[in-house]
């Protein structure tokens, strides 16, 4: 009953092991070292939880059992022993990879662990060598998934390959065709680096090597254990470790090498397992390094020294600009012409930047002035172009950047638009553009031109009331037929609503709209197309003094006029007298 | 009387150089210059691809179509520049680097200072021999003026066989409101060409009449004064245009005495205040020095640029009857609709200046003309603003309203037709002839 009690203690804190708590892992394993009577039902519960957890905490309880395992030891060891291979093929195969490299590391202690105690192994003698053959076959399966050999790869493995060489060179220096070896290793890599070869090519080079490297690795082997044989004789009943091997302990290739850098098979890896008991095969220089690295830091991720990678790290930035280069959608730069304006403008914004014509001096107008060349002009020039950096598209004309020169532009361009239709005219009836008849007038009189105002042309925000100053013709000939379509300023003594309402103006060019608003009456015309004289007109319509009237409104308003100005001269009269 | 623009027409291309129908490209670098002539009948198309451009002071739009024909025009790179260029006929072409550009950046800046620094603006008049670039001077100075601020400076052309804003024969006066159409030779159209692709100019127009000053040199002097008279009371009424200056561009110096009267009258007219002198030398600008009053004047040089094409009576032919085409038909892109009218003999009352080509030597500055088909016959006339019974003096100091064009004169039936700009009956008006004709 007791034990019962405990089991489900032990059980229910287990299943609290959701992550990599040290404590209770400790916990768990002082009760399992105070509870050995127990040892049965606990060791079920572990087995149990790694069966049933979720994959990526079964590490942890993983971790149980080797804590207990090595702490309490016996009679632990014995009953872990029993499922242990299965339970790890199992975990190994449903785990990520970072784990998977967690559990091969932990493997490996238990090795060493077997080595520490001299011969006595951790868990039984079966048990490890089926894990150990799982995972040989699970790296060399892993491996032919390796990608076909690139140049680099290649190049990696000569220099083992030319370490390895070195190696036994030292240990057999007299042996010359080993310096021929290394000869025709660098050759070889000289070539690899020169030419670029086809795929196939570099398999058979891959596989030469690793041929080479298996002999290789071999020979060294065999002297290796005779070299451990003299040792061994030397040392006789030393538990010390092997003082050629201080290194052995931080040798723990990670999965991450098996991934990246191919290891030249299984017999590699063999190797590395099996020899860590102390035949120890000369690792590799560069994994050598890479595992120092890599123990490296993790005892200082582990003292919490090193900080994950923050997203607005230069690192992650790196790596996603890595990234977005390699992708096909790269983001295309704007045309050199375009930055060149950019340039330009900027350049020239702050050549007169601050400089003022009024201010600038040697602009006298005299014949030194035209004929030397003045640097102050120079930079002047700019004010003719860039300095309004923003050019109409259809007409070159510039503009600057202030407010009012950007309201401007806007005008401009709306005039433009209204004009290009003008001059396109409007779509017949077969749907073939018709151009419009061009109104034509005469040239203004001397009187008009010296009264005429150029934004009268110019100006692009007129009102529509504002009227265009045409040719006269009208008050010196009153009698021929022009009024029909010309403005007639002389508003002539209406005789019947009938007559005004014919009345008619041409809608002016600048105009912005279509239609116009009568002032006295509030409504707005809108313009009709006149066959008779191909010209939109406004019908019904007067202009005076600049502004457009409906001419029934105008007549009947004018017909009050006199009785109105009458009215006003006598309410000054009034306010005089008061 | 004997000039007939429309048969003395040369349809020999002016020079033969490379021409391709497909479109070829010419990069120019900063400060330099592509010179093209392009004969009457060819086609030269352009297209500016980078950089800034700009054709006598007037920067081009990029990659907008320039469609030039009949003239002489050279593209000057701001900024290095790309053209895409296509012509429909062989045309010469030259890129150089030896342009008189800085020293007209100069006058620019100068007269830029006067018109910042006082409400008068400068009154410049610009003097050379012929073919020194005058009218160019006044084109780039012009456009440059309305580049900064937006001033209007008054262009005035006193030379009757130049045609700015107007048909041949006639002294204008032009406030330069908007941008010069580059594609022009006319610097675009005036107002009485109704809607156009840019803004157009409303210009005073004075019918001398005549191709060449000496032919009556008083009628000149009196339609110049009548012009500045004009002038004045414009200057009076708007300050834009006092303020931004007048550009006066003259005959050449050949054409006028050679006691210099009429550029000291031009002068007290106008209140010139600054002489620009086109030329390659100084000997001009030295002998302006010792007979104008310089205390009230600025005479400067600028130096004729290289690019100056020398032109000769049948390209000047050529540019009038392209004017006269202009004025009443319009071009391709502005479509103009004349009026063909027919009337009898006696609904005309046509004047015609005396001339020294003329034999019979009146008093009158105004001799009626028989109308007739040896007189009339394809004439461009002058409709003025007095009324058709007025008298040779009011006739001589109206306004004028506009031109026609008598077509055809049947003497058998005394019946003319006349193209008109604008629809409508034939004005009451009276008409001066001029001594330009025009033959489709």
């Amino acid at each position: 009953m007791e034990c019962e009690k405990v089991a489900q203690d032990f059980a229910s804190i287990l299943e609290e092991l959701t992550c990599n708590s040290r404590p209770i892992i400790t916990t768990l394993t002082k009760t399992a070292e105070e509870n050995i009577s127990c040892a049965q039902k606990i060791v079920d519960a572990i087995e149990k939880r790694i069966e049933r957890c979720v994959p990526n905490q079964k590490l942890y309880a993983f971790y149980v059992l080797d804590s207990i395992c090595k702490n309490a030891g016996s009679p632990y060891t014995i009953y872990f022993s029993r499922n242990l291979a299965k339970l790890y093929k199992r975990t190994y195969l449903l785990v990520d990879n970072q784990t998977r490299s967690s559990l091969i590391r932990l493997f490996q202690t238990w090795l060493q662990h077997s080595a520490n105690s001299m011969g006595d192994h951790l868990f039984g003698k079966e048990a490890l060598d089926a894990i150990e053959q799982f995972l040989i076959k699970a790296s060399s399966l892993h491996q032919k998934k390796v990608a076909p050999p690139t140049v680099p790869g290649l190049l990696r493995e000569i220099d083992k390959l030319t370490m390895l060489t070195r190696e036994r060179i030292s240990q057999s220096p007299q042996d010359p065709r080993l310096n021929t070896k290394i000869m025709v290793l660098k050759q070889l890599k000289q070539e690899l680096q020169r030419e670029s070869m086809a795929p196939q090519a570099l398999q058979q080079v891959q596989s030469q090597l690793r041929k080479i490297f298996a002999q290789e690795q071999q020979v060294l082997q065999k002297q290796q254990q005779q070299l451990q044989l003299q040792k061994a004789q030397k040392h006789l009943l030393q538990h010390s470790q092997p003082s050629s091997t201080p290194s052995s302990q931080e040798q723990t290739p990670t999965p991450k090498d098996i991934e990246s850098v191919p290891l030249f098979g299984s017999a590699s890896i063999s190797s590395s397992f099996f020899l860590n008991a102390g035949n120890v095969a000369p690792p590799s220089e560069p994994s050598r390094q890479l595992s120092r690295v890599q123990s490296l830091y993790e005892a200082l991720s582990k003292e919490g020294l090193i900080h994950p990678i923050a997203d607005q790290s230069v690192v992650t930035l790196d790596r996603i600009l890595l990234q977005s280069s390699n992708d096909s959608q790269k983001t295309t730069l704007p045309p050199l012409s375009l930055l060149k304006d950019i340039l330009g403008d900027v350049k020239s914004h702050f050549s007169v930047y601050g400089v003022d014509i009024l201010n600038t001096s040697n602009l006298q107008l005299c014949q030194q002035t035209v004929i030397q060349e003045n640097s102050a002009i120079i930079q002047l020039r700019h004010m003719l172009y860039r300095y309004k950096p923003n050019k109409c598209s259809s007409c070159g004309k510039r503009f600057g950047t202030s407010e009012d020169e950007k309201k401007e532009e806007r005008d401009h361009l709306d005039w433009h638009f209204r004009i290009n239709k003008r001059i396109k005219g409007t779509s017949g009836a077969n749907g073939a553009a018709i151009k419009n008849i061009q109104s034509r007038n005469w040239y203004l009189d001397d009187t008009q031109w010296q009264n005429f105002n150029d934004e009268e042309i110019v100006s692009t925000t007129r009102s529509e009331n504002d009227s265009v100053t045409l040719a006269k013709l009208d008050a010196s000939s009153a009698h021929d037929g022009f009024s029909k379509n010309q403005q007639n300023k002389n508003i002539e003594p209406a005789d019947n609503e009938a007559n005004l309402i014919k009345k008619s103006v041409v809608v002016p060019e600048s105009s912005e709209e279509m239609s116009f608003q009568c002032p006295i009456c509030r409504e707005v015309q809108s313009a009709v197309y006149d066959d008779d004289i191909g010209e939109w007109i406004w019908p019904n319509c007067v202009e005076s003094q600049g502004k457009y009237f409906h001419s029934t409104c105008f007549h009947e308003t004018i017909k009050d006029a006199p009785r109105q100005a009458l009215h006003q001269d006598l309410e000054r009269l009034k306010g005089l007298a008061g | 009387m004997a000039t007939l623009p429309g048969l003395n027409d040369s349809l020999e291309p002016l020079n033969i150089g490379e021409s391709s129908d497909q479109p070829l490209l010419v990069s120019l670098t900063v400060g330099t210059e592509w010179r093209v002539q392009v004969p009457q009948d060819a086609r030269l198309t352009i297209k500016i691809l980078s950089g800034i451009a700009e054709i006598f002071g007037t920067e081009l739009a990029l990659d907008v179509s320039y469609v030039f024909q009949g003239t002489n025009l050279a593209i000057y790179a701001v900024e290095d520049a790309e053209i895409e260029w296509t012509s429909s006929e062989l045309i010469t072409q030259t890129v150089s680097g030896d342009t008189n550009m800085p020293f007209v950046y100069n006058v620019h800046f100068a007269l830029e200072k006067m018109r910042v620094s006082s409400f008068e603006g400068p009154r410049v008049l610009i003097v050379g021999d012929s073919c020194t670039g005058k009218t160019t001077l006044a084109k780039t100075l012009c456009a440059y003026a309305l580049k900064i601020k937006a001033y209007q400076p008054l262009m005035i052309n006193l030379n009757p066989q130049e045609c700015i804003y107007s048909p041949p024969g006639c002294l204008t006066a032009t406030p330069i409101s908007d941008l010069i159409d580059v594609t022009y030779n006319t610097w675009g159209q005036s107002m009485t060409s109704g809607a156009t692709r840019l803004h157009n100019k409303q210009p005073l127009v004075k019918n001398f009449g005549l191709e060449n000053i000496h032919e009556n040199r008083e009628l000149y002097m009196t339609t110049m004064r009548s012009l500045a008279d004009s002038v004045r009371l414009r200057l009076s009424n708007d300050a834009a245009i006092r303020r931004s200056g007048l550009i006066i561009d003259t005959p050449a110096m050949e054409q006028l005495s050679d006691d210099f009267s009429e550029l000291k009258e031009i002068i007290s007219l106008f209140k010139v205040n600054a002489i620009i002198v086109c030329g390659h030398d100084d000997s001009l600008a030295m002998r302006l020095n010792g007979v104008l009053p310089v205390e009230a004047l600025t005479i400067v040089r600028v130096p004729t640029s290289s690019g100056v094409v020398k032109t000769d009576d049948v390209y000047k032919r050529a540019l009038q009857r392209n004017a006269i085409r202009e004025y009443f038909y319009g071009d391709s892109r502005t479509v103009l609709s004349p009026y063909t009218i027919g009337v009898d003999f006696d609904m005309l009352r046509v004047w015609q200046p005396k001339s020294a080509l003329n034999t019979n030597d009146s008093p009158e500055a105004l001799m009626p003309v028989e109308v007739n088909a040896s007189n009339l016959q394809h004439a461009v006339v002058a409709i003025t603003y007095s009324s058709r019974r007025a008298s040779a003096d009011e006739v001589l100091k109206s306004s004028i309203l506009g031109y026609a064009l008598i077509m055809d004169v049947n003497d058998a039936k005394k019946k003319l037709k006349v193209l008109l700009p604008v629809p409508g009956r034939l004005p009451d008006m009276a008409m001066i002839l001029t001594a330009f004709r025009y033959l489709e």
